[in-house]
């Protein structure tokens, strides 16, 4: 496997401005985003990245690019440049041409003077706004014995629910015959018709054929310049290209989440909840690291008054003195006497008041909530003051002032 | 009438296709370096262009790209003495490739390919 490793070379697109989880990516990229109280959510991928043995990655940064930048020097500085590894963040270099990236693909054609001077056999390409767990080299694996000119990794959705995702058309073979974006009528998987596969955002290419297709892509005037609307279209029977099906050993698809709405941000945290979580963890064998936590343990003070803590996850440097209920608290989190929390994510250093209540809401760092305020508690009330999800999540950014 | 830019460090190389070019009907702008190349191709209008690869300052290989994000889709000949540069994935992004022979056929066939299809 080593030898195979040796020829990657891994590309992380991280630019995206994620503007539908706004307003939580006013100000920064979206994998620079907190999730589960103490990672950012591109700490998966690169996380995903060393526990499959990878230590040469680039990150390609744009819009927000500085929360991403400094979160990679304060987390991921944990590789040797001596040893020939490196976690390089990229902004656009203007060098080829003077413009940002107009997509994905796009991305990779202006950074071809990357791929020039390492000359790897294959490129891994993967997004940073992805909550999963995936070993890369059983993607490789597939790749090589297929003699794939591009492999996407998919994942079994629903048909009846496939249609807001990219959804891959293969055959019998696992060989891709179309790619179309959010279809009304999802086609299903030949042998089993009432799932189809939704692309991951996840490819691997030989590094020539990757070369010549952005190229050719680059050379359109029309399109997304993007992976799945643009190149796999582009390559479909002139090239091999392959659907990896990320699937347990028993069949069933395995977790993996886009991070693309604010709904689907609030319900990927309650993946990590409970005795024994979708998303777990607390999993020995595949570590999630971020930054190390600079901050004092937790304390629960008993003022009086009962403490109750149920099903939460609760960061370090948190002090509790009320009531938290399937909640996800990031450091620093101060929880007032007699306050309620139920079903909120709140980020670094927000203080929940003496008797404040907060329910089904996401808080952003430092907001402090007076005592006796509610939230989540009279909707007509809330969608005046704060962005309100269609299901109904409270999103109370750090700009307001609440009174 | 077409338009074709030469670029070429060489001035004997420019003239000698600025003479057989301008017989086969079109006419000719030249450039001695990448650089005047790519002021020319931000300025006048240029059909297509017949690009050096070792020139002094900028080479070729790195105006092309250049070139192609000033005016998308203009076809590039990379028109060189030397063959090994074809391995250069930077090449890749040119129409054609052509290695300098003293025989002009090849360049003046891919330019009527490039330019008025086959």
């Amino acid at each position: 496997m080593m030898s195979s490793l040796k020829g990657l070379t891994t590309i992380i697109m991280a630019g995206g401005k994620g503007e539908r989880l706004d307003p939580l990516t006013r100000d920064k990229a979206k994998p620079a985003i907190t999730f589960g109280g103490i990672y950012r959510i591109i700490d998966f991928t690169l996380s995903n990245c060393i526990n499959s043995g990878i230590r040469r990655i680039y990150v390609l940064t744009q819009y927000g690019g500085f929360s991403l930048d400094q979160h990679l020097r304060l987390a991921w500085d944990i590789v040797h440049p001596e040893l020939g590894e490196y976690i390089y963040s990229m902004p656009p270099q203007q060098i080829m041409v003077d413009r940002w990236y107009r997509g994905t693909a796009d991305s990779i054609y202006q950074n071809l003077t990357l791929l020039e001077k390492e000359r790897p056999r294959q490129v891994l390409i993967l997004s940073g706004d992805h909550v999963y767990k995936m070993n890369y080299l059983e993607m490789l694996e597939f790749h090589l014995s297929r003699d794939a000119d591009m492999t996407v990794a998919a994942v079994m959705v629903p048909r009846k629910e496939a249609s807001s995702f990219g959804v891959l058309k293969v055959d019998a073979a696992s060989e891709v015959q179309n790619f179309l974006e959010k279809p009304p009528e999802p086609p299903g998987l030949p042998d089993n018709p009432d799932f189809s596969l939704a692309s991951m955002g996840v490819y691997i290419f030989k590094a020539e054929v990757l070369v010549e297709e952005v190229i050719k892509d680059a050379k359109k005037k029309t399109g997304k310049h993007d992976f799945g609307q643009d190149i796999i279209p582009q390559m479909v029977g002139r090239k091999r290209v392959f659907a990896f099906n990320y699937q347990d050993a028993a069949g069933a698809p395995r977790y993996w989440r886009d991070i693309g709405l604010l709904d689907a941000y609030f319900r990927a945290h309650y993946d990590l909840l409970g005795d024994s979580p979708v998303f777990d963890l607390y999993d020995r064998d595949w570590p999630i690291r971020s930054r190390p936590s600079l901050h004092p343990p937790s304390k629960y003070i008993y003022s009086g008054k009962a403490i109750i803590v149920e099903d939460s996850l609760i960061a370090s440097g948190c002090i509790i003195e009320g009531a938290v209920r399937e909640s996800v608290l990031s450091p620093g989190v101060r929880v007032g006497p007699g306050a309620r929390v139920d079903a909120a994510i709140l980020w670094n250093d927000v203080e929940i008041g003496p008797g404040a209540q907060v329910q089904r809401a996401i808080i952003e760092d430092g907001v402090r909530v007076p005592p006796g305020f509610a939230i989540g508690q009279d909707p007509q009330l809330d969608a005046r003051r704060f962005p309100v999800t269609p299901e109904g999540v409270v999103v109370v950014p750090n700009n307001v002032v609440l009174e | 009438m077409k338009t074709i830019l030469v670029a070429d460090d060489e001035e004997p190389i420019r003239k000698l296709l600025e003479g057989e070019l301008s017989e086969e009907g079109y006419r000719v702008v030249l450039a001695a370096n990448a650089r005047e190349a790519l002021k020319i191709v931000e300025t006048q209008p240029i059909d297509l262009v017949v690009l050096d690869i070792r020139m002094p300052g900028m080479d070729g290989l790195e105006a092309l790209p250049r070139i192609l994000g000033l005016k998308e889709g203009i076809p590039v000949i990379l028109h060189t003495a030397y063959s090994q540069y074809q391995e250069s994935f930077m090449s890749w992004a040119a129409d054609a490739y052509i290695v300098k022979s003293a025989d002009f056929t090849e360049l003046k066939d891919n330019i009527k390919e490039l330019l008025h299809g086959k």
